[in-house]
């Protein structure tokens, strides 16, 4: 034991020794301590700035200015055939009417303040009376009050984005537009309330009924098929990799190009969707079928590499037990090991699934990106996606494009969130504690 | 079929009587390696029917290791590997054509830790059943439960509470569940691999007790490290070391007047 000839301390010189080393490591664990609250303190603060710049513009963004005119319903204008089909409203001149009653309260004087005035109301009025009429017939006729969400330009405006110091020339409205608004301020026909368009509403030009539906539908759609096609193949990888696999090279091989796949650029996969899918199989663009199929392999590794760490966590003495009593492999498999890995699978395949969900690049390379007005109604109809939709409005010139691009990422937040709640709570269900 | 001729023609070094009246399981020269390492070197013998004997040694020399050749456990683990022959009721159990899944239902084990299924106790005696198609209605399914429940002495402490978690009781009685669910599939033989390691002196002699009983029924082979249970509870004994069979024999005889060197070594308490 003594090889050096040098003697064993003494009890008491030992304890000398420990005891001034204790002081050195005692501060060194003190040190260690508080770098690890400053990277913390740190990682909370970004995620607070985070939070409080998204929200501060993005609360803003799901509320928008109306404006409420009284509204003569005339029949004859409204529905030209007199029948009251879509085609009939279609072709009546709704448009007139939302004008007269704007005209009626602000009385432009000359063809100049009347085009000025024309830029007060949403194009997408005429829309809103002829669904009115189409959902209540009775109202043809009479003269009720209606809300018609404000041009953006004006929205911008009244939230004093656009500023009435600016030099007219300058401004996206004129001075003309501006006194008709204060005209209708004045009359108390101005409203700021919750829109109507942010939740409810597709892709749109025109900021102020633009809206997220399409994209939501699409990202749903887009996630089904991606769980679809990710989480049973995943699954079995994983159990034929656990349990089946004979240990040699070529499972070794595609074990750690597995693990390098999870590594790789998303855009990547879109470009190998874009070649395979589009390419060879010739599968229409823009499609969340398509989208859902590039993310699910951009998934996969992900889904298979935490099922395998899910299989490999249940106790081998569980497995001992099942073939013990003669359970072949599968029904030990299917009965004691998978039942007992299912929440860590679960818990991967969400995460997975929360990271496709906020994927962009490689939804672009399949087309996903298409300006689509329609709600998709089925995986097979065009869509995008909320962090397409997301992209888009970022890059749109319109100043209101700019709250509602924050109010579209709370929404995708919001929904991660909830994914990632599921994953927890669907974990302590399913984990058994005994 | 291993032929008869050779059976009791075997080359060995063990000292003792290897050999038995009734063989239910037959070992001749069984060597087992875990990739270049050979932990069972040369091992010859036979286990009666409705005996108890036990096997005992040193740590790592080699008894677990073949008690897990008896019902083929050791094919989990990729780089074992089995030479020479083991049959069970003349059938060589290591043949192409003999399905594990059937062997195992002959040859029940019995486990170092209690390790209950993390399900209610009946579904944890009833699996076997279940899996095997041993019972054709929920009658005859809780009756093996019953059966076996009372069988290895659990069943009054559990009766009103079948359907709480097997986990939720005290280690001795998860290993008698642990022995319910090994015969309610009707083995013949039963393997134990150190039963009583993981319980205390007073679950133990419940499990001793229980074993007593059960050797009526039921060939057993126990291993443990347990001098005074190996004396106490088994007919016959078995000594290993280092990978090798070095004496076998009456119990009485093995803990008394040991004709090997090692064995009295050992049982005296001067290796191991």
């Amino acid at each position: 034991m003594n090889k050096n000839n040098s003697k064993m301390l003494t009890a008491d010189e030992a304890s000398k020794i420990v005891a001034s080393s204790v002081i050195r490591r005692r501060k060194k664990n003190a040190r260690l301590k508080t770098y690890g609250r400053i990277a913390i303190g740190l990682a909370v603060s970004f995620l607070i700035f985070l939070f409080v710049s998204i929200f501060s513009k993005g609360i803003p963004g799901f509320f928008q200015y109306y404006v409420t005119l009284d509204v003569f319903l005339d029949r004859d204008r409204l529905d030209p055939k007199g029948d009251l089909s879509p085609e009939s409203l279609y072709n009546g001149d709704a448009r007139s009417i939302v004008l007269e009653s704007l005209y009626k309260v602000i009385k432009p004087k000359g063809r100049k303040e009347k085009k000025a005035a024309k830029k007060i109301i949403s194009s997408n009025a005429d829309v809103r009376i002829s669904k009115m009429v189409l959902d209540d017939p009775n109202i043809l006729g009479k003269i009720i009050p209606i809300t018609f969400a404000v041009d953006d330009d004006i929205d911008s405006f009244l939230r004093g984005y656009i500023k009435r110091e600016t030099p007219s020339s300058e401004r996206r409205i004129n001075d003309k537009v501006i006194k008709f608004v204060d005209k209708l301020s004045a009359e108390n026909k101005i409203s700021y309330k919750f829109s109507d368009y942010i939740l409810t509403g597709s892709a749109s030009r025109s900021p102020e009924i633009a809206g997220i539906k399409g994209a939501f539908i699409g990202s749903m759609l887009t996630l089904a098929v991606c769980f679809i096609i990710a989480f049973p193949l995943g699954v079995a990888t994983a159990v034929y990799l656990e349990e089946f696999a004979p240990k040699n090279k070529i499972t070794e091989i595609i074990e750690v190009n597995i693990n390098n796949l999870a590594a790789v650029p998303s855009v990547v996969f879109g470009i190998l969707g874009l070649a395979i899918f589009i390419g060879i199989f010739g599968m229409p663009r823009s499609i969340p079928l398509l989208g859902g199929m590039v993310l699910a392999l951009m998934t996969l590794p992900t889904i298979i590499i935490s099922s395998r760490a899910a299989i490999r966590a249940v106790p081998p003495s569980i497995k001992d037990a099942a073939y013990g009593i003669g359970a072949s492999k599968l029904q030990t498999i299917f009965h004691h090991v998978l039942p007992l890995a299912m929440p860590g699978m679960l818990t991967g395949t969400i995460i997975g699934m929360a990271q496709a969900l906020g994927e962009t690049a490689p939804l672009l390379m399949i087309g996903m990106v298409a300006f689509i007005v329609d709600i998709p109604g089925g995986v097979t109809d065009p869509g995008t996606v909320l962090p397409v939709q997301i992209f888009m409005w970022a890059d749109f010139a319109e100043r209101m494009f700019i709250q509602k691009t924050s109010s579209a990422i709370i929404v995708l937040l919001v929904f991660l969130i909830l994914m990632n709640a599921a994953a927890v709570i669907l974990r302590k269900k399913l984990e058994r504690r005994w | 079929m291993v032929s008869n001729s050779n059976i009791n023609n075997v080359k060995t070094k063990t000292i003792g009587e290897i050999f038995s009246k009734d063989p239910k399981i037959i070992c001749r020269n069984v060597d087992v390696f875990y990739g270049e390492k050979q932990a069972i070197k040369d091992v010859s013998i036979d286990i009666a029917s409705r005996e108890i004997i036990s096997f005992i040694g040193p740590s790592g020399c080699g008894k677990s290791t073949f008690l897990r050749c008896l019902n083929r456990m050791n094919d989990t683990i990729d780089t074992c590997k089995v030479k020479g022959s083991i049959s069970l009721d003349k059938e060589d159990i290591y043949d192409e054509k003999i399905d594990v899944v059937t062997l195992r239902a002959k040859i029940g084990m019995v486990f170092q830790k209690p390790n209950p299924f993390p399900k209610s106790i009946y579904e944890n005696v009833a699996y076997g059943p279940k899996i095997h198609g041993l019972s054709s209605s929920k009658e005859e399914l809780d009756f093996i439960v019953e059966n076996s429940l009372k069988d290895s002495g659990l069943w009054e402490e559990v009766k009103d509470r079948l359907q709480s978690p097997g986990t939720g009781l005290s280690g001795g009685q998860q290993q008698r569940l642990c022995i319910a669910r090994a015969i309610a599939v009707s083995p013949e033989i039963i393997l134990m691999d150190e039963p009583c390691s993981a319980l205390d002196p007073i679950a133990t002699a419940k499990i001793e007790e229980l074993i007593n009983q059960l050797g009526k029924n039921y060939s057993i082979v126990i291993v443990t490290h347990s001098m005074q249970q190996a004396a106490r509870i088994s007919q016959r004994t078995a000594y290993f070391h280092l990978g090798e069979l070095i004496e076998v024999g009456e119990t009485k005889k093995i803990f008394t007047m040991p004709e090997d060197k090692q064995t009295e070594a050992y049982i005296s308490g001067r290796i191991g």
